[in-house]
């Protein structure tokens, strides 16, 4: 069996919301402090959803659309950066799982 | 499958009574948020149980298997049910440990545990939750609060609201909604529980582990003679070693219904330090040849991730109840592999029990406070959850150790390599084929130790 492209994984994920052009971001990553002190900018390597990227400059952009509400970051960053909640079932993002 | 009856949606919202006092808020409709609502309902308790996700389960990932036999309590013979909310019981269990290209596994399978109640069902959440939680609003509708106990979805619970040290109610949004008690079962990313002071606002990563698995569907029929299944019956399948590439952690396969449910979990500390990504490492796991071979002419249909603890107790909140508020489930970091499965459903279904059947107590006692709710504590340390996660810290520990995550399982495949290859020549004795792999991989000073500590802890 081929092994699938994460974002072919995550094209398998229901999204909710996904008709709405706006919604409000259940994470919000202070990228200053991953851009500044942060020793290892680790997110953007042990998010499964690879919702944490490093551009060619060496710096941290963070998107909330395709995250699947696993928690990890909140735990990895230890630089206090990750404000983690849960999405808001009307105008957030977030999962509905067909199998879980 | 029909999902909507208790499926109050946001239109209807405005109809939940908000001047009503609850007995109980249970926040979550995962197994243990589940399992306490299910007994408040037939205590006859006037209960709201508040779910984020559009129906009980649509936020929910495991494994997963529920060991034990605490369903059978919530739903009695639930297994004579055509189309019950579980995939496939368990007669079949393999432990694998894995080099890079050698798979040595213990293969245990038994009619004994054919008969019901099972001691461990593999569910998919998503159906699992959902179907319990249809089980959940008949035993409301039989009970005396058929009108006035809810199971309300998509509500996001912001706030526990509390009033002189004292849980009153919770809030969502600008609504509030009162209670003499709140059961917290909002899972592992627990807000809430950090919230009103029971765990740290920061829970460092030392403890943590994320699950990622994939859904992989085959023809059932193809699926059956795969994994030799029979009728409903089901397997389940760990990995140590090679599987997780060199991250602490390990894999797992469970056998659903016409899908397998493979994946791993992983240190999330080690992943940091090792900069290593899951879904690499995931890769990496399904190219081994033992599993490359499984999961062929399969389709994946389904990628998820979930946090967990280890089971260090270390990862536990300080207290497991607070005026007027019961800690269940993965809130509560109950979860724990000690070498022989990965347990957590199990611990959340009867801490939901327990959780529940103290809030009864306490309304007979006319007294939600601490005074009352520490009897939860006691009985939970009563409990198989508590002993079994207190007596096997030290094999928590020691599963954790590089000796048993990558030393073990080389010298196993060494060993195994040799003693199963036949070679048109004089054949070593096993001990000299066993000396060897030890001493390639470890040594028996340190095999010894282990084998001590090992005696001891498990």
């Amino acid at each position: 069996m081929k092994n699938l492209k994460l974002t072919e994984r995550l094209g398998l994920v229901s999204y909710r919301n996904q008709s709405k052009s706006e919604i409000k971001p259940h994470i919000v990553v202070d990228t200053d402090i991953c851009n500044s002190t942060c020793p290892h900018k680790c997110t953007t390597w042990v998010c499964p959803a690879n919702c944490y990227t490093m551009d060619d400059n060496n710096q941290v952009h963070f998107q909330v659309e395709d995250c699947i509400e696993c928690g990890t970051c909140m735990y990895a960053c230890d630089q206090g950066a990750v404000d983690w909640n849960f999405p808001d079932p009307e105008i957030g993002r977030g999962v509905t799982w067909n199998f879980g | 499958m029909a999902r909507v009856p208790f499926n109050i949606l946001n239109s209807t919202f405005k109809i939940l009574p908000m001047d009503e006092k609850f007995d109980c808020i249970v926040i979550g409709g995962g197994v243990a948020g589940l399992a306490a609502a299910m007994t408040l309902a037939k205590n006859n308790m006037k209960f709201l149980l508040i779910e984020r996700g559009e129906f009980a389960g649509s936020k929910n990932v495991s494994g997963g298997v529920l060991w034990g036999s605490d369903l059978a309590k919530l739903v009695p013979n639930y297994w004579e049910e055509e189309d019950g909310g579980w995939e496939r019981f368990i007669n079949h269990r393999r432990l694998t440990l894995m080099d890079e290209q050698s798979a040595f596994t213990i293969d245990f399978k038994s009619s004994h545990f054919n008969e019901t109640p099972y001691t461990g069902v593999v569910v998919l959440r998503s159906k699992f939750d959902n179907w319990l939680s249809g089980k959940v609003q008949e035993a409301i509708d039989a009970s005396d609060y058929a009108m006035d106990s809810f199971i309300a979805t998509n509500i996001k619970v912001d706030e526990v609201l509390m009033e002189n040290d004292k849980a009153v109610g919770i809030r969502t949004g600008e609504d509030e909604f009162h209670a003499d008690s709140v059961i917290i079962a909002e899972g592992v990313n627990n807000l809430l529980t950090r919230q009103v002071g029971l765990q740290d606002d920061y829970v460092p990563a030392d403890h943590m582990l994320t699950g990622i698995k994939e859904i992989i569907r085959f023809d059932q029929d193809v699926l059956e003679q795969k994994f030799q299944l029979n009728g409903l019956s089901g397997m389940s399948n760990e990995f140590v070693g090679a599987a997780t590439d060199g991250i602490e952690g390990g894999g797992f396969l469970y056998t659903n219904r016409d899908t397998i449910s493979l994946g791993l979990v992983l240190g999330i500390k080690d992943m940091r330090e090792k900069k290593k990504s899951p879904h690499d490492v995931l890769n990496h796991f399904k190219t081994h040849p033992a599993i490359a071979d499984i999961i062929k002419d399969g389709e994946v249909v389904e990628y998820s991730a979930h946090v967990v603890s280890s089971g260090d107790s270390r990862a536990m909140p300080k207290e497991l109840y607070k005026n007027g508020i019961l800690l269940a489930g993965e809130s509560a970091n109950l979860l724990m592999n000690a070498g022989k499965a990965i347990q957590g459903m199990d611990y959340a279904m009867r801490s939901g029990i327990l959780a529940a059947e103290t809030i009864v107590k306490a309304k007979d006692k006319g007294d939600f406070s601490s005074a009352t709710l520490k009897e939860y504590r006691t009985v939970m340390d009563q409990s198989y959850v508590m002993k079994d996660i207190n007596g096997f810290q030290d094999a928590v520990h020691l599963l954790h150790t590089e000796t048993m995550q990558q030393k073990v399982p080389n010298l196993l495949c060494d060993f195994g390599r040799q003693f199963f290859t036949i070679k048109n020549e004089p054949t070593p004795k096993s001990k000299d084929m066993l000396k060897g792999a030890v001493k390639r991989h470890t040594s028996f000073w340190e095999l010894a130790k282990l084998g001590f500590k090992a005696g001891k802890s498990l």
